[in-house]
């Protein structure tokens, strides 16, 4: 049975019985999609690697990504994919705030798909980490591993079974060679997607503008656990977020 | 049969439960189909703000599933806000209105049928307008094209004058302002721009999306942007934020432009050519230097030299952004003296019609409808625009004055549409008691707003997915909204059906003997496309006009037509080329030129050129005392969005109701994160709210997030939610010139609660 995401798993909870969609811990891991691999290394079969880009320093902080996401993927009301940290420095008058999206960071090297006990967690083909919704088991493995305290574990309430939530870069529309909904709806165009190497290039470019106001600006995820999907644009040391190594 | 408010929620309850149920059966439907059911992308116009964005609903089965911008539409390109994700909760909302609705006791109704609401309502404004005639009546509305041409029709067809917007708690200011000075209210060309000072406005978070998209280009592109806002806001914080005490903005305009006249960096062919007043002006500026608005504004001279020297050497590829409400609209004493500053500052630079400057968007040319239409009224309006507020633009009214005039019994019916004045109008009691002062108050709505509890009859509408509309010209284009889904409550009516049956009861049914598809085909008229066209696009690009476009503006400050100096290009001619010559655009006030010496604003006794005055409540605070100053939130609207599930949530994971104080001073009244503190306003009246203490705020100001605090029980999430909202202390007041409602005059002192 193909891999399903969360978004997917609702269209068969409500298709067939829910009892159907039950999973138990002994259950044998599924076979794997072809074309998809699990991390670390590139991608096979020339895939290109492809990544999302956050620059935060064009971040409004408005929350539309953190929407066009949940409604993407189906997400009851309390769960979201995206968060933020933030960062408020100096005193009056002389303040800046920062802020950063918290989400999966889509690691090369994933601990969180070594760890788990059921292999729901798995690498795609354009390199990101997605999750198996119906074979999670909400054990939290996978949270305790995480570098960046992404996962969280959630009871579903269609089947109110523990389940583990976070970002899946859309794959549903990455199939159909669309784009992530936090990308398409971004009002200030601070998420971008496209391949790994582009977007290193734009951040680094963009960057270079920023250090003439902002010494200590950075690009996040090219080299943390292998390097991220999920690439960040920061003003400030990575060490001032509470999520960042 | 009586429903009091637990019915309503037993009977949205019932409701709910059907939808759920409706909904599962549609999921098992297209879940065995997951190939073949298409995804239908309908086109609409968003409406969780005014601005409108062009959007495609996506849906599936009849059911709405996401929403994606429009690439088309010059707001939204192809963007959304939160807002637009949130909106397709709304549509199921429990708290819509679903029947129309008669008044049984205290915010307490029973449904009725149309036509007994019609009949009624037709029979009590009859004799209304008969024993107290036209005077005693209003209406009001969000102004957008479908309320103008129905309700405002509707009046008009009564004798009706008095007809107002939202505008007295918005650009009131700024619009009678750019009138009088420039002939309209110029938006920034901000993609473009070199430089761009913003004077309060808030681009990311009170969101136009098309404008915040080209806000951050400009970042991007490593233009120099500049917020000046007493509070390190979102988009503060991804430019250089210059922070001012609060209400003092006039101050530092007047000295920007003290420094571009003596220093001579003034663009002298634009002034000497295309300006009236520049000598008198020029002698008026002297006093203002930057040292004297260090002294007011807190912001140091040399900083406030920079700002000049960076505009004028970025000229004329550069801007003062025009603003909207903030410090220019409707906040304070010196609000409309503050956009007359911002336009000084503008025309000093020259850059009018130029590329990275400030111009206006062209007009679409609409076709003239045939249908007949009745004359508009000239008898006196109720709320004193025109007349005890001279320059007041008749077109927006002044509705806290109406609410003054029903408490003393002279206005006794009111038509409100799409439009929550008790709740977004400051003196929550004053606008309260005005309304059930009333005789009839009449709401068409979608949802149980504070403002359609207190009505007489509530006429229920279909949402913004469930409607079509009349079209609206964006820009160059023309969108329109469509029917995306089929209403979820089947007795609700639009515009186009209530009005006209309305106007039927009341014998001015005359007027409206047109279909909507008549009206728009006959706007489309000199267009290149069909209007089926339109409806299966949403948006399109249009024929723009060749002849001076108007703009609607206040009536005594725009000239008629005919004056309309035809010799030079229209304002909206963006000279493109940045090395080529400059063409100077014509400009829309009563001279063609450019007013620095407003001969409009000395016939209604106002000074000629703007000087500077504090805000009405000073400079000088106690203390314990603050400024209390409320500004949007990214993900809310208002009040009109806090019942929405999904945009409360963010409310709650950022405990976002809280109210802002700076470090600093909280510290000096023993106050600590999170801590509730006790806020009592000058004129005695008390609220409790919980604080967040940072340092990104002035030291004498609060902000309130606006738009939290509704007190429509019908609002159950949102009452859960809770928060502040300063309405509650404020007092009910008229800033002298456009009588807007001066929303940021507001005092507290603050202690621990």
């Amino acid at each position: 049975m193909a891999k399903i995401s969360r978004r997917q798993f609702m269209k068969l909870s409500a298709a067939g019985s829910a009892a159907a969609a039950f999973v138990t811990a002994g259950r044998e891991a599924p076979a794997r999609e072809p074309g998809t691999q699990r991390s670390p290394a590139a991608n096979p079969g020339g895939n290109p690697r492809m990544a999302l880009l956050m620059d935060n320093s064009l971040c409004v902080n408005c929350q539309s990504c953190r929407l066009a996401c949940q409604n993407e993927n189906n997400l009851p009301v309390r769960e979201k994919y995206i968060r933020f940290d933030y960062l408020e420095q100096g005193s009056f008058p002389e303040v800046e705030h920062h802020v950063n999206r918290h989400s999966c960071q889509h690691c090369a090297d994933a601990p969180c798909v070594e760890v788990c006990p059921v292999d729901a967690l798995y690498k795609g083909a354009e390199g990101f980490t997605h999750l198996d919704f119906e074979t999670c088991i909400g054990c939290g493995a996978c949270r305790a591993v995480c570098p960046f305290e992404v996962p969280v574990i959630s009871t579903d309430p269609e089947t109110e079974a523990p389940k583990m939530y976070k970002c899946n870069a859309c794959k549903h529309l990455l199939a159909e060679g669309q784009t992530p909904a936090c990308a398409t709806t971004c009002i200030t165009a601070a998420v971008d997607y496209g391949t790994w190497d582009e977007m290193l290039a734009k951040a680094e470019d963009r960057v270079r503008v920023l250090r003439q106001d902002y010494p200590d600006a950075n690009v996040y995820g090219e080299t943390q656990q292998d390097g991220l999907g999920l690439l960040l644009v920061l003003r400030t040391p990575p060490e001032d977020y509470p999520h960042l190594i | 049969m009586p429903m009091d408010r637990r019915t309503f929620f037993k009977r949205s309850a019932g409701a709910a439960l059907a939808a759920t149920a409706f909904a599962a059966l549609d999921m098992k439907a297209w879940a065995q189909t997951v190939t073949d059911a298409p995804v239908e992308l309908k086109p609409s116009l968003c409406n969780m703000c005014t601005s409108e964005c062009g959007m495609h609903i996506h849906v599936k089965n009849g059911r709405p599933w996401k929403v994606t911008g429009h690439p088309g539409h010059p707001v939204s390109r192809g963007k959304l806000c939160p807002r637009a994700h949130g909106g397709l909760q709304w549509i199921y909302d429990p708290a819509r209105v679903k029947t129309p609705l008669r008044r049984t006791g205290e915010w307490e109704f029973e449904p009725i049928s149309w036509e007994q609401a019609a009949d009624e309502i037709s029979a009590k404004l009859n004799r209304i307008l008969e024993e107290h005639g036209p005077e005693a009546v209003f209406g009001a509305q969000y102004p957008r094209p479908t309320g103008n041409l129905y309700l405002n029709r509707l009046m008009h067809a009564l004798g009706v004058s008095t007809t107002q917007t939202h505008e007295a708690t918005c650009q009131a200011g700024r619009r009678i302002a750019m009138s009088a000075t420039l002939g309209a209210a110029f938006d920034a060309d901000w993609e473009n721009s070199d430089y761009l000072l913003f004077i309060g406005r808030n681009m990311g978070e009170a969101i136009r999306t098309g404008a915040a998209t080209a806000f951050a280009r400009a970042i991007e592109r490593g233009a120099k942007v500049v917020c000046v806002d007493p509070r390190l806001s979102q988009s503060a914080a991804i430019t250089e934020w210059v922070p001012i005490k609060p209400g003092t903005d006039l101050a530092l305009l007047l000295a920007i432009s003290n420094v571009l006249v003596t220093e001579n960096l003034f663009d002298r062919s634009f002034v000497s050519n295309h300006t009236n007043g520049f000598v008198p002006f020029r002698r008026h500026i002297q006093q203002y230097t930057p040292d004297w608005a260090e002294e007011i504004t807190g912001i140091p001279a040399g900083k406030i030299r920079d700002i000049a020297h960076g505009l004028a050497a970025a000229a004329p590829h550069c801007a003062v952004d025009t603003g909207w409400k903030a410090a220019v609209g409707s906040c304070y004493a010196n609000s409309t003296d503050t956009a007359r500053a911002v336009a000084y500052v503008n025309g000093l630079l020259g850059n009018i019609g130029q590329r990275g400057g400030i111009s206006v968007p062209p007009g679409v040319i609409l076709g003239q409808p045939e249908f007949p239409a009745p004359t508009v009224p000239d008898g006196p309006r109720n709320d004193g625009a025109g007349t005890d507020y001279p320059l007041a633009c008749t077109n927006a009214g002044l509705p806290h004055v109406t609410m003054e005039r029903a408490q003393q019994g002279k206005v006794k019916a009111g038509f409100i549409r799409h439009f929550n004045p008790v709740r977004s109008f400051p003196n929550y009691e004053h606008m309260r008691s005005g309304m059930k002062a009333l005789e009839l108050l009449v709401v068409f709505e979608t949802h149980m707003s504070e403002t359609a509890i207190e009505a007489h009859y509530i006429l229920p509408e279909p949402s913004f997915a469930e409607r079509e509309e009349v079209v609206k010209p964006v820009g160059d284009t023309v969108a329109m909204r469509t029917k995306a889904l089929r209403p979820v409550h089947p007795e609700t009516k639009s515009l186009d059906e209530s009005i006209p049956m309305l106007a039927e009861k009341l014998g001015v049914g005359e007027y409206f003997r047109f279909t909507l598809d008549e009206w728009n085909e006959a706007l489309l008229a000199e267009q290149p496309f069909t209007l089926a066209e339109l409806k299966r696009e949403g948006t399109l690009a249009a024929t723009v006009s060749d002849e001076p476009v108007l703009p609607e503006g206040c009536g005594t400050l725009v000239p008629p037509r005919e004056q309309a100096p035809k010799t030079r290009p229209r304002a909206f001619l963006v000279s493109n080329d940045r090395n080529g010559p400059r063409p100077v655009p014509q400009l829309f006030t009563r001279s063609g030129r450019f007013e620095f010496y407003s001969r409009e604003f000395e016939r209604a006794g106002f000074d000629p050129i703007a000087k500077w005055y504090p805000p009405e409540t000073g400079l000088e605070l106690g203390s314990k005392e603050f400024r209390v100053v409320h500004g949007k939130q990214a993900y809310h609207t208002h009040v009109a969005t806090n019942n929405i599930k999904i945009l409360a949530q963010i409310t709650r994971d950022y405990d976002a109701t809280r109210v802002w104080i700076n470090r600093s001073r909280a510290d000096e009244l023993a106050i600590r994160e999170n801590d509730t503190i006790l806020l009592r306003a000058r004129n005695g009246r008390t609220a409790e709210a919980r604080v967040k203490v940072t340092e990104r705020i002035h030291p004498d100001m609060l902000f309130a997030p606006a738009g939290y605090g509704n007190r429509t029980p019908y609002f159950e999430v949102a009452k859960e939610l809770g928060g502040f909202n300063p309405h509650d202390l404020s007092d009910y007041l008229r800033e002298p010139i456009s009588g807007h409602t001066m929303m940021s005059e507001l005092i507290v002192e603050v202690e621990p609660a």
